[in-house]
């Protein structure tokens, strides 16, 4: 049953994406070129990243809105660590590791032994990491002039055409695609979506897992730091500024139920890249960036509105599982 | 409880999204060209919500309609350099044929304009400037040096000679304000050493950052009896927070917008705006963008006539704009933008 439902979705959304490429084909200029796929690929990495690792957040029914934060905590903390401890650019990048992981840290600990709700810890840490990003930069202190070594991972662009962060978001996703769709701990993550409780009468680890995909959470998104203050050639505390919601839109397009239990990396995949290729479509096609804001709602809802209605439609008595009535409340 | 909370995080994600999409798009000028291939000049104001970009367009439009070039204007709407990077980078797949960009970002943003001069795109800079090597051209609004000195004067007009004042910036990291804040230093310990600054806090380009921050400055420091907002919302900002104060002692001036600081003029909390003609200013960039993509304009040369703006003075690769203008209670009413 929950197969079905995620397939319908994928099956639209890929129509949607389809239809976007047909579309800003016609519209716009120099959009169906080998090199515009490597700039969406390469302008969708960060909200991409942070998307792959909300999947599995969300499939456990949790939320975790501190990501675009972490972002701006990771990147200040990058250019920080480089420019006025004087750390190679690789060490300096670790340690943002490391701190993003143990900010993932802070908010599987909060959520598993105080068993908070995941929607008021990262709501919390939202605030906590971009606080912090502000008041180490006083709000309007700004890194640049990285090192050219450094900024080739978001500027550089392998053998001329591969821009150089596709492959790190090509090994995140098929890593987290083999986490959630290959693995047990894939399964532990549905399970405690479904039901907590149920999940550990199963025996499943649940507090352990929970924290996994939080400290997962947290340490991509320094990943993603550091590809964005290589990409912008600069570090400050804003950035990343709205990305969690961005990411949350990708995962819910995808199919993913909000409410745990369901969700695929291949579909958040899907939702990323029609939200990106219709960014950057409209901007080839000379509309208004400010246009994909309107269209990505309307998109979300739509498809939304659809997958409801079919949902209906194709509901029978007698087939009516918890788990259905659970993801008509969507 | 936990249907309330999950309505509340599809509320927030839904209400944001669509928040995010609030704005009117706009169609640019012109389409097609009676035969041969027509420029597309590519304009990016700092933050397109900014009235003094939005002044800026009514120019930038005025001079595409009489070159009848094909004019995108677009960019974050609120200040975002990285915003910036990726509009660029759209251009530059899209193959525009010159970007002129007012840039927040100095180092940001250099390095996408030059991977558009590598693609043969052609680049210049407006209003605020990036590294003098990822563009041909600066359209200078006014060199720093007739703002800062005429902005100084005025306050030491104001303060009588002796006093002491507070400035309000856009952002510490803009190239453009920096430069014109230490002018404005080198202005004051020159000529008026008898007047202190107290404070220099940034607004972001927003005008309730600039209330607040004047808020904060007059509660901080009673001994300032002047505020110099040196971009455009910070005027009409604090001139509402020494409004609200009730402070009849404190005097605002700045770099703003007629129009925003009509009532404060007429209220006579400010004594002066400056600034120069930003709807010539936006004529200027789309007259010299396409001067440049037709060749017409290389380094090397000194003066350049710029349409209806008649033969401007080149400095270097500076196309200027001539000097700033005061605006006060006398003459504020002629003008609306």
């Amino acid at each position: 049953m929950k197969g079905k439902e995620l397939l319908r979705f994928e099956t639209m959304l890929a129509c949607v994406l389809v239809l976007e490429i047909l579309v800003f084909s016609k519209t716009g200029s120099n959009f169906a070129t080998q090199g515009n796929l490597f700039e969406v690929l390469r302008l969708s990495t960060e909200i991409g990243l942070l998307a792959l690792v909300m999947t599995p957040v969300i499939i456990t029914g949790g939320i975790d809105l501190s990501v675009g934060s972490a972002l701006g905590l990771c990147a200040v903390v990058m250019g920080k660590l480089w420019r006025d401890a004087g750390m190679h650019p690789a060490l300096a990048a670790v340690c943002t590791l490391l701190l993003g992981a143990a900010g993932g840290g802070l908010n599987a600990l909060l959520i598993t032994r105080l068993n908070l709700p995941p929607l008021i810890v990262t709501l919390g840490s939202f605030s906590l990491f971009r606080g912090l990003a502000e008041a180490l930069t006083r709000g309007v202190d700004n890194f640049t002039n990285f090192p050219k070594s450094y900024l080739f991972l978001g500027q550089g662009y392998l053998l001329g055409v591969v821009p150089a962060q596709v492959p790190i978001f090509a090994v995140v996703a098929a890593g987290v695609w083999l986490l959630v769709h290959r693995t047990t701990y894939g399964r532990a993550f549905r399970a405690i979506g479904f039901s907590p409780e149920g999940a550990g009468y199963a025996g499943i680890p649940v507090g352990r897992r929970i924290a996994l995909v939080y400290v997962l959470s947290g340490l991509v998104s320094a990943l993603a730091a550091l590809i964005y203050v290589a990409r912008v050639g600069q570090a400050k505390a804003d950035a990343g500024t709205g990305y969690e919601l961005l990411a949350i839109t990708a995962v819910v397009l995808g199919g993913a139920s909000i409410f745990g239990g369901t969700g695929a990396i291949h579909s958040t995949l899907l939702g990323v890249f029609a939200l990106a290729v219709l960014k950057i479509g409209l901007t080839l096609s000379d509309q208004p960036a400010e246009l994909a804001g309107i269209l990505t709602g309307a998109l979300l809802l739509a498809v939304l509105m659809v997958e409801a209605v079919a949902r209906k439609l194709s509901a029978r008595p007698g087939r009516i599982s918890s788990a259905n009535v659970k993801v008509t409340q969507t | 409880m936990k249907t309330i909370s999950n309505l509340l995080i599809l509320s927030t994600i839904l209400s944001s999204v669509i928040l995010t999409g609030c704005g009117k798009p706009e169609q640019s000028a012109e389409t097609n060209a009676p035969g041969g291939k027509q420029i597309t000049v590519a304009v990016m104001p700092k933050s397109k919500g900014n009235p003094y970009f939005v002044s800026c367009k009514k120019g930038a439009d005025d001079a595409a309609r009489e070159l009848n070039v094909k004019l995108l204007w677009d960019g974050p709407t609120d200040p975002d350099p990285a915003r910036q990077n990726e509009i660029v980078e759209t251009w530059i797949t899209r193959g525009v044929d010159v970007i002129a960009a007012a840039v927040e970002n100095r180092d940001g943003l250099s390095t996408a304009l030059r991977k558009a001069r590598e693609k043969g795109i052609k680049v210049i800079t407006w209003d605020s400037d990036s590294q003098p090597d990822s563009r041909d051209f600066l359209v200078n609004q006014g060199t720093p040096e007739d703002i800062a000195f005429t902005l100084m004067d005025e306050a030491a007009r104001v303060l009588g000679g002796k006093g002491v004042f507070a400035i309000i910036t856009a952002s510490l990291t803009a190239a453009n304000m920096n430069e014109w804040q230490k002018l404005i230093e080198q202005r004051r310990a020159d000529k008026y050493p008898q007047i202190k600054m107290a404070a220099l806090r940034p607004c972001d380009d927003m005008k309730d950052k600039a209330f607040a921050e004047a808020t904060a400055i007059l509660n901080a420091n009673p001994e300032v009896t002047l505020i110099m907002a040196i971009c455009a919302p910070a005027v009409p900002g604090s001139s509402e927070a020494v409004k609200q104060s009730g402070r009849k002692d404190v005097k605002v001036i700045g770099l703003g917008l007629p129009n925003d600081n009509k009532r404060y003029v007429r209220e006579g909390i400010t004594p002066s705006v400056i600034l120069w003609n930003t709807e010539n200013l936006g004529y200027l960039t789309v007259q010299t963008a396409v001067a440049v993509a037709k060749g017409q304009l290389k380094p090397g040369v000194k003066s350049f006539k710029g349409g209806r703006l008649g033969e401007l003075e080149i400095k270097g690769d500076n196309v200027l704009l001539g000097k700033p203008f005061v605006f006060n209670k006398d003459n504020i009413e002629q003008f609306n933008f």
